[in-house]
Formats: C-alpha cells, structure tokens, sequence
C-alpha cells in the first residue's frame, strides 16, 4: 500500500499548493514614513530595454519612481511585444505585468480576458489632451478609453529617388512600368488597402459590429480582378518572409510597403537614395483610386488585477507622456503621436514621421478592433495566397471574391 | 565454361556494386546537402533572410561572434545555459523514469502491470500539447511559473512524460535471460541489486539510447517552453531563442546568426549522436525481438 | 469487440476489502473511520500514523478548499468582473470575477484527489485487516523498517512506478481530463465565452457532424487527409529507410561507416531548425528556386510551386518527411534487419530471386510481421505529426476560402489553429477527442492481430 499512501500523500500536497495559490495575496506592506512599497511588473518589447537603446524603459521607470517619493517602487521587467502582449496577459492575466504595451488590433482579445483597464477622470483628460481624435478612436470602446497611445501603427511606402521620381510615385501603376515593386500580398494587414480602396467596408465605419463586412459585390470583384493582373505584373513581387528588403539589397526591388521598423534596414540600404512617402494611388478601370491602410495604435495598457492601480496608472500615463514618447524617439525611434511633439521641428523632419503621420491622416482608415475582426484576417490572406498559385483567376474571380466576404462574416463553424 | 561463368558473375557483382555506390553517393548527396546550406549560410556576409545568388558571395565569422556579444536583444549564451542546465537535469530524471518503469514491467509481476500498459499505450494517442494551458495552471499552482523556478518547471514538463515511452527499453530488458536474475535471487540479492547492480550494467547501449533521446528533446520544443516562460526572457531556452530570431522585426538582421546559432547547437548533439550511434543501433535492435 | 472481457484476477490476495468490512475485528472497522487504527493497534504504529496524517491532510483540505472547488463545479462560476470609480484615487477598481477555467480545473483536480484518496482508504483497510489477520494467526507483523526493506525487494515495483506514475498523472492525465470537459462546455471566443462558461453538454459534437457546416464539411476532408498522410508517411519512410539500410549494410558495400554517417548528421540539426530551414529554402523565393534558375533548370523569374500548389504541397511535405525521417528509421531498423535468419535469404537466392523479389517476399513480409508495434507507434505519431506540417507548409494552400483548414492540415495542425489562433477552445477539445477515438480504434484492432499481442498476451 506503500506507493498508493505515497502518490496520495504527494497529491495532496500539491493540491495544497493549488488551495495557496488560491489564497495568495500580495499585500501593500506600508513602510514607515509613510512610503507604500510597490511592486510593479512591466513589460515591453525588448528593444525598448537593450543597452543598446540606452534602457529606455528602465531609465524611465527610474525616474517615474523619483517623481513619486510616495511610493517605494519595486520594478520587475519582462519581455513581450506589443504583437503577442496581448495573449501572453490574456492567457494568465492574474499573473501578468501591471504595465504593458500592446497593439491596439488586439484589444478585444485583452477586454474579453477581463485584462484591460479602463482611464478614468483626470488621467483621461491628460491623455487625451496630447493626442489628436483618430489615435484615441483607436484605443475607445463603447465609449471607454483603454489604453495611453505613444505611437501610432500603420505602413507606409519606401522607395529609391533614385529610380522613381515624386510624382512617379503618387500612382502605383506607373511605377510598376519604372522599377520593381514589392507588395506583401499574402498578409492580410497589407492586402485589403485595395479593397477598402475600392469603397469596401468593414463594420460600418469601424465599430459597428452588427453591420458587417461589405467585401462583396462588384467594385470588390473588379479589385480582385485588378490584383490578379498586378500579381502576374513582371514588375511586381511579393513580399513574403522577408525577401522585398532581400530584393531592396540585390537591386531587383526599388520600392517596397512596410512600417517604420524597417526604416533603419532600409536607410542602410538605400542610404540617401532612401524616399518614404504615404501609400499611392492605384488606376482601376480607368479610375485612380486612393489605396488605404489599416491604421492602428500602440498603446501602454494597465492590467485590471494589479495590486496597486493607481501607481500602475499613473506610470502607464507618465510612459505615455511627451517626455517619455520625446525619449523613445531618440532612443529607439519609435515615432511619437503626441500632438506636441509632432509640432515640433527636430521631430518632424523626419520625413519616417512625416510619411507615417501622413498615412494615419490621410491614405487610412482606422483598423476595426471589433470581436468579429477576427474572422477577417484568414480569409484575405487566403485570396492573396490564391492569387500567387493561380487557383483564382479572372474566370473564378466573381465567386472567390464571394467566398471571402461569406468568409469574413462568419464564425467558420 | 565454370570460369566464364564465375567471371560473369564477378562483372555482375562489381555492376551491382557501382550502381549501389552510385545510388548511395546521389542519396548523401541530398541529404548532406541542407546542412551545408546551413554552415554556408552560417558564415555568409550578406544580411537577410533571402539572397538571389545561392552560394553565399562572401564569407565572415561575425554571425558567431554577434551571437555571443550582442547578448541585449537575443541573449544566446544564456539560454544556452539555460538550455543545457534544463537539458542534463531533465535527462537524469527521464532516464531513471524509463528504465525503472521499464524493468518493473519487464521482470516484476504485479497487479497494477497491464492497466499501466494499457493507460500507457490511450496516453499516447492524445495530442499532447492541447493540455499546456492546464500544464500551465497547474505549474502555476504549485508556483514554478516565476524566476528560477521556471526551470525546475521546464524539467517537470520534459521529464514528467518520459515514463510513458517504455517499450523500447523493455523490450531491451526482456532479451536477458531470466536465468540471470534467479541466479542472483539464489545468491541472496534483492531485486534492487539485480537491477543497479546486474541489470543495468547489462545494458549499456539501452540505458545510452535513453539517455540520448532524453537528452535532446529540451533543444527542440518551443512549444511548451513558450507557454510556460511567457515573459520572462532570461529564462528562454534555445528553441525560443531561434523561434524569436525568425520574428518579423528580427529576421532581416538575424537570420545568419539563426544558422549560426543552429550550427552551434548541432555540434554537441552531433558529436554525441556518432559517437552513442553503436549503442543506438545495438539498443534497438535488442529492443524489437526477431 | 471482447477487449473488456473480464479480467481474471492474477493477484489473489484474502485481504481484501470487502471482507475486512465484513469480516474485520472491531479495531479493522474502526479503521474504516480514523484511516491506520488497526495498524497502530497491532503495532505498526509508524505506517498508521501516515495513514491517520494522510487522511486529516484530506480532511483540512476539503474543508478549506476542496469542497468549494466542487460546489462551483456545476456551475463553473457566475461572477463577472466589476469594475468600481475610485474619485479619490481617480482609477477604476476592479473587482477579481470568476474565472471558469480555474473552476474547472481545481474542481478536476478535487476529483482527482478524492479517488485517490478513496484508493489509499482501501489501502489502509486492508492493510488494517492484514495487520489483524496475522496477529490473530499468531504470525510476524512486519514493522516500519521491515515495510520499508520490502520496497528494495518484493515490493520494488512500488518504489520504482511511484515517482513516474505520480509525474505521469500530474502532467499528463489530469491535464487530458480537463481537456476533455472542455469538450462539453462553451468555452470559446464565439460570444465572448472566454472568462466564464457554461456546461453545454454535446452541442459541440453536434456541430462537428453537421456536415451542412463549414466545421463539418472540413472535419471530414481534412481528416481524409490525415489518414492518407499518416499512410503515406509512415511506410515512404518504413521502406525507403530499409532500402537505404540494406544497401549500406550488404556485403559489397564499402566505407560503410561514412554512408551511415552522410545520413545520421541530419539528426543531429534539431527538427524544427532543419525544418524551417526548409521551408525558406523551399519559397518561390527561395534557395533552390534560386538555385533551378542559376542552373537554367526553369526560367528567370518561374518558380515553382513547392507550398502553393495543393498537390505539389502535398507531395513536397512526404518528401520532406522523408527526409527528416528516414535517418530515424536507418538507426532503428538496422539492427532489426541484421537479425533476419540468413537461410531465409539462401533459400530465396536458390529459387533465383532478384534483389527486388527477396526485399517484397522475404524482407519486407518479415519486418512487417516482427515490427508491427513499431508501426502503429510511427502511424499514431505521424497522424499527430505537428511539427512537420506546422513548421513546413503550416497547413497552405488554402484553397477554399471559408474554411479554416487549409489543403495539408492535419487534424492535430488545425485543432492548434482554432484553439490558438481563434480561441475556439471547446471545438479544438472536441477534434482531440475524435482524433483519439480514431486512432484508438486503429491501433487496437491493428495491434490486437499483431505478433507481439498474441506473445505478450495480454491488454
């Protein structure tokens, strides 16, 4: 009977463990001197923590604790970026950061994980003083704010001066006859630029998830009919896996899309021949039509389970501030959206900023975050994927474009 | 006429003998071919997941050199450490699991031997990582899901399974003969000596293939190793490590120092490999009877 | 199908439970209540004091934890999240909700514990009637450090089995059986059902067998797939692996060693490296487009359709998984191979059989007859085979576009895309269950015809 008394008595205590760490609770222990002893985890992508940018989350955290004598903070770091933040926190948010970044696409993947915390009074006001009406749409749901915008996400156009000229570049069509160009066709945060290009519609404007996805009908067929000639264009490449900056390198590519953290490859590239520029225009049947990028935001979120929110807001906010965004741009040039710092002439220059800022305002449309967005990412990927292998073609185009938007509206159960 | 005939066969034979050389070198050929790829790409000078040349066009050591120096974003010899710590600790105990487990089954009768057989073999049918959320929650449970402790979880979760896949060692065990052990019995040893003591001395090639196979699969699950090390970056094993170099913000920079990283990697278990290959061979061929 | 024919019992021991129940002295009834009396009584006081410490451990623990974790089992929770304004602080406050998945977990869990508890109460019972029956027959009652000798000798296997079992049931079994509650529940994204859900008993395989859905009409197709791959790659690399072995090691053949070695060092590059090495290699962009058009093999801006095409897709991962397997296969069946009696061979050379006939007439028959468990291991693993299909194609071409499967997804690639990308956790349960019940009934028919059952004699 020895084993089973033995298996028991190891259950047991493992179970044990399981009814302690039901019961666990970090209490906030006051110090004297009327001091509170804060723990607070943060995570962010380890970019903004390498020596090499100059530790600037830990440098910020620094000084967030000096300017909070009340508190006697303990920081813990983690990695996470702000792609997969959001199901690193929502597998376990109880045992998640306090302080995290995220992208604003996956915000309903936090809420429904109960992952999210909202802003409130006068830290909502500071938020959104500093950020223009777009960026904070991105980041409001049901008319709560979820998270402190510091930058804003989209993708924009590279290209070499040197093979396009200013105006070439206002219309795709026209530089596909000067030079090669690369597209990522099969991924769909890039492809719908077309469709939605073309008068297509996701959710009504965006938030409204009863009404849908409108990617059907004629202008959509007569896009996929367009991409299916671009894609057999000698000139046109796709990009996947990383082989248009390979092509940018060996000269068989001279313009390609992508978002700012490619800039510093594609400057070592290109180097002064180096122009960026918000999206162009595509001619369709005649018509120039005004590609249009799914434009997000990244944002610093605050974990509802934290032990002490209001510290955890407050180093959220102050993550978020001019001065932290005006750090982050120097040291790790992450494009700030603070209002501010945007009017100002040392940041603004940067023609990155300046093709970044142009996309958002102008050549976009604010990418939806409603639940049902989820269905929409597959089924585009899909038709870009059908394209390259020829399964779609001209003769099928009317109902594959179909069968996407079927796709996009349904649960696929 | 005899003569005419041996010499026939001769030719026949040395034609055989060609044509097999022939098939084998065309074979090697293809399967050498990706690793070569592999340590070319390791030391190529040009950046870049792609090239459109397909050797590279000039050649540098700078992929190892970055790998252990620019430890800030990807910190390679630490999950290395990592690794390897996870990899030896989990093999000690994966190795005493099966081959307990195994000679239990093997020479001792008891109750519970064919409904562990039987649970052994419905285990085994499952897809494994649809539980890892609950592996999770458990290890969360009992606390092995922060610091340090995540190792010892890593360990848990690598060793914790071993005990499942016997049947290569127990058919090992079953080949020696019984007499042995009722020899020894007659002598006055109890079972646990004839098992440290003659069994497994017995058995070197099987307790070496074990040993080999748990050795290894540390290195290669990315899988459970990022549901349970989350964020905490200092505790990433390899697997994570390269997983991460192939990243969209990482892969341009970092793809030469992936194969670089996968050479280093495959040294170790190369060299270990040709060297226990006679043991892994003998092992399992005792292991399934003719 | 008489595998649950009656089990004939090959331990028989008098001490059983139901007659220390019926049977047992006052102090063996006692026992049933205050868990090791009967042992303290008849003098193995260190044994009945663990189990007494075992059962008042269960005991607290009930009390404290383990009857709430099964009183919300039913239920599986019910409190959302709330959230309150702090004006003071000038934050909201939140309020910690149910979460159903610890529910169902810690109540699992609970259960879990309990039977075991029931076991080890057993124990102790008959332990107790043991102790009184050969202290009544005036017989040796063996001692704690008696005990403890006996699990170096007669008792090894409990010592032994012990430590892998519990790990076993700790991270292998109970995780399943939570898994598969999950089945049964709506634990999805659909109607944001992720934090709290409910017992939804077997809609999820009703929807599964719908074939009019979407899930239901990919749920067979992709698991024709399955089967046909699992075919597919595990007898491409059966036979392909003993040609290659036979070749290396017949007589003629020289520099044995290094052929072995050409083909062993692929093991060493771990498999999702050499996988994914693959797969870049293998783009329309990739090395060896790259390379057919440096050679002139196909034109300057063709490539072709290695992961694009369906049946190209199709092909190129059995080939693929030709490549990673058959190192594996050459290890093992060496040595199998060589054990093949030699007069087998002569006989068949007498008759004047080529090599091709003697591999079909004598080898492969004999290698399929002695390895068929090796056979339905390497089928089952190549039907949950993850990482080839993940890491190469990950599941590509989609070619119809509602569905969520593409063209080479396995069952087990496309339960991980619904439970991971799409967060349709009950659904993925659901598809693991079937993909166990399949391969179950494949394997046991399979294994109970084969040789090594009918040796073995038993499952």
């Amino acid at each position: 009977m020895k084993k089973r008394a033995v298996a028991v008595l190891l259950a047991g205590v493992m179970t044990f463990g399981l009814a302690a760490a039901g019961l666990t609770g970090c209490g906030n222990d006051s110090a004297e001197g009327g001091t509170e002893n804060v723990r607070l985890m943060v995570w962010s992508p380890q970019n903004d923590q390498s020596k090499d940018n100059g530790e600037w989350l830990q440098t910020m955290c620094n000084n967030f604790a000096e300017e909070h004598p009340e508190w006697n903070i303990t920081f813990v770091y983690g990695v996470a970026d702000e792609a997969s933040a959001a199901g690193q926190v929502a597998q376990d948010p109880e045992a998640s950061a306090d302080v995290f970044m995220f992208a604003n696409d996956t915000l309903t993947t936090m809420t429904d994980a109960n992952a999210l915390a909202k802003f409130g009074g006068k830290y909502r006001e500071e938020i959104e003083a500093t950020n223009t009406q777009e960026v904070l749409d991105s980041l409001i749901m049901d008319g709560d704010l979820y998270g402190v915008p510091f930058t804003t996400n989209t993708w924009f156009m590279y290209y070499d001066k040197s093979v396009f000229s200013e105006e070439d570049v206002k219309n795709l069509d026209t530089m596909l006859e000067k030079g090669g160009v690369s597209f990522p066709f099969v991924n769909s945060w890039y492809l719908p630029a077309f469709y939605i290009g073309n008068g297509c519609t996701l959710f009504g404007d965006g938030t409204d998830e009863s009404a849908g996805v409108d990617f059907g009908g004629q202008n959509a067929v007569d896009v996929t009919n367009y991409l299916i000639d671009l894609e057999q264009n000698e000139n046109f490449k796709i990009d996947d896996l990383g082989s248009g900056i390979a092509g940018l390198r060996d000269g068989s590519i001279n313009a390609m899309f992508t978002g700012s953290w490619d800039a510093n490859s594609i400057k070592e590239i290109l180097g002064d021949n180096m122009g960026v520029t918000s999206l162009p225009t595509f001619t369709l049947n005649g018509e120039e039509h005004q590609m249009k990028a799914y434009a997000g935001s990244k944002a610093i979120g605050v974990n509802p389970n934290s032990k002490n929110m209001e510290a955890a807001i407050a180093l959220a906010v102050y993550l978020g501030s001019a001065e932290s965004q005006r750090a982050h741009y120097e040291m790790c040039g992450t494009i700030p959206c603070n209002t501010e710092l945007l009017a100002d002439e040392s940041i603004s220059s940067d023609p990155v900023v300046t093709a970044q800022n142009d996309t958002f305002n102008n050549t976009s449309i604010l990418q939806p975050f409603v639940s049902k967005m989820n269905n929409c990412w597959t089924p585009v990927e899909n038709l870009g994927k059908g394209i390259r292998n020829g399964s779609i073609t001209h003769d099928n185009a009317q109902e594959q474009t179909e069968g996407m938007n079927e796709a996009m509206n349904s649960d696929g159960i | 006429m005899a003569g005419q005939k041996m010499h026939s066969a001769k030719r026949k034979r040395f034609i055989n003998n060609s044509i097999v050389h022939v098939i084998l070198a065309i074979l090697a050929v293809i399967w050498v071919f990706p690793i070569v790829w592999v340590v070319l790409t390791s030391f190529r000078a040009e950046k870049g997941s792609y090239v459109s040349t397909f050797l590279p066009q000039s050649y540098t050591l700078d992929n190892y050199v970055k790998l252990f120096t620019d430890t800030t974003i990807l910190n390679f010899p630490q999950m290395f450490l990592n690794t390897l710590l996870i990899a030896i600790c989990s093999c000690i105990l994966s190795t005493f699991y099966v081959l307990a487990v195994s000679y239990c089954l093997s020479r001792l009768r008891f109750k519970l031997r064919k409904p562990y057989m039987n649970m052994a073999m419905i285990l085994g049918l499952f897809p494994g990582f649809m539980s890892m959320i609950a592996v999770y929650f458990i290890l969360k449970a009992i606390g092995l899901t922060e610091g340090n402790l995540i190792k010892l979880a890593l360990i848990l979760v690598y060793s914790g399974g071993a005990a499942l896949s016997f049947q290569i060692a127990k058919g090992f065990f079953d080949t020696i003969p019984i007499a042995v052990d009722e020899a020894a019995l007659l002598d006055g040893c109890t079972r646990w000596q004839i098992f440290t003591k003659i069994t497994l001395p017995l058995s070197k090639p099987i307790v070496i293939y074990t040993t080999l196979t748990a050795f290894m699969s540390p290195w290669l699950d990315f899988i459970f190793a990022k549901v349970i090390c989350r964020a905490n970056s200092d505790q990433y094993t390899i697997a994570i490590g390269l997983w991460k170099m192939l990243e969209k913000e990482y892969i341009d920079n970092w793809y030469t120092c992936f194969a670089a990283g996968a050479v280093l990697i495959s040294i170790p278990i190369a060299a270990l490999f040709l060297y226990m290959q006679r043991y892994y061979v003998d092992g399992l061929s005792g292991a399934v009877k003719g | 199908m008489g595998i649950f024919k009656k089990r004939v019992n090959d331990f028989p021991t008098p001490y059983t439970c139901t007659r220390a129940i019926r049977e047992g002295g006052l102090e063996t009834k006692l026992s049933m209540l205050l868990m090791g009396f009967g042992n303290i009584v008849h003098g193995q006081r260190i044994k009945g004091l663990l189990y007494l410490a075992l059962e008042v451990i269960y005991v607290v623990f009930m009390v404290v934890n383990g009857i709430g974790f099964l009183g919300m089992l039913p239920s599986l929770g019910s409190v959302p999240q709330e959230e309150v304004w702090d004006e003071a602080k000038q934050v909201y406050m939140y309020t910690k909700g149910d979460q159903s998945i610890l529910i169902l977990l810690y109540g699992v869990a609970t259960v879990f514990v309990t039977v075991l508890m029931f076991l080890a109460w057993r124990g102790a019972l008959r332990s107790a009637y043991k102790a009184e029956c050969l202290a009544k027959e005036g017989r040796h009652v063996n001692n704690f450090v008696e005990d403890l000798k006996s699990l170096l000798h007669e008792n090894l296997h409990r010592l032994l089995m012990t430590p892998p079992v519990f790990f076993i049931f700790a991270f292998t079994v109970l995780p399943l059986i939570f898994m598969i509650c999950m089945a049964f529940t709506n634990y999805s994204k659909i109607d944001n059902h992720l934090m709290l859900f409910d017992w939804v008993g077997l809609d999820n395989f009703a929807a599964l067998f719908d074939s009019s859905s979407i899930l239901g009409s990919t749920f067979w197709s992709v698991l024709g797939w399955t089967l046909v791959w699992a075919f597919f790659a595990t007898f491409s690399n059966y036979i392909f692996g003993m040609i290659i072995s036979l070749m290396i090691n017949r007589k003629g053949t020289r520099a044995k060693g290094f052929w072995r070695f050409c083909f062993v060092l692929s093991c060493a590059v771990p498999m999702f490296v050499s996988l994914l090495i693959m797969r870049t290699m293998l783009q329309p962009e990739g090395a060896i487009n790259v390379l057919l058009r440096n050679l002139g093999l196909i034109a300057s801006d063709a490539s072709l359709p290695f992961f694009t095409d369906p049946t190209w897709a199709r092909v190129t991962v059995i080939i693929i998984n030709v490549w990673v397997g058959v190192p594996y296969t050459l290890l093992q069946l060496t040595g199998v191979l060589q054990n093949i009696p030699e007069e087998l061979y002569e006989a068949a050379k007498v008759d004047g059989a080529n090599a091709v006939q003697i591999f079909f007439k004598i080898t492969l028959p004999y290698m399929l007859y002695v390895t068929t468990p090796y056979l339905i291991t390497t089928f089952t693993g190549n039907v949950n085979n993850f990482n080839v299909i993940y890491l190469l194609s990950g599941g590509d071409p989609v070619t119809d576009l509602a569905s969520t499967a593409g063209k080479t997804d396995l069952l087990v690639t496309w339960l991980y895309k619904l439970t991971i990308d799409k967060q349709y956790y009950n659904i993925g349960a659901v598809i693991g269950i079937l993909t166990f019940v399949i391969l179950a009934i494949g394997a046991l028919i399979t294994y109970r015809n084969s040789k090594s059952y009918k040796e073995e004699g038993g499952f």
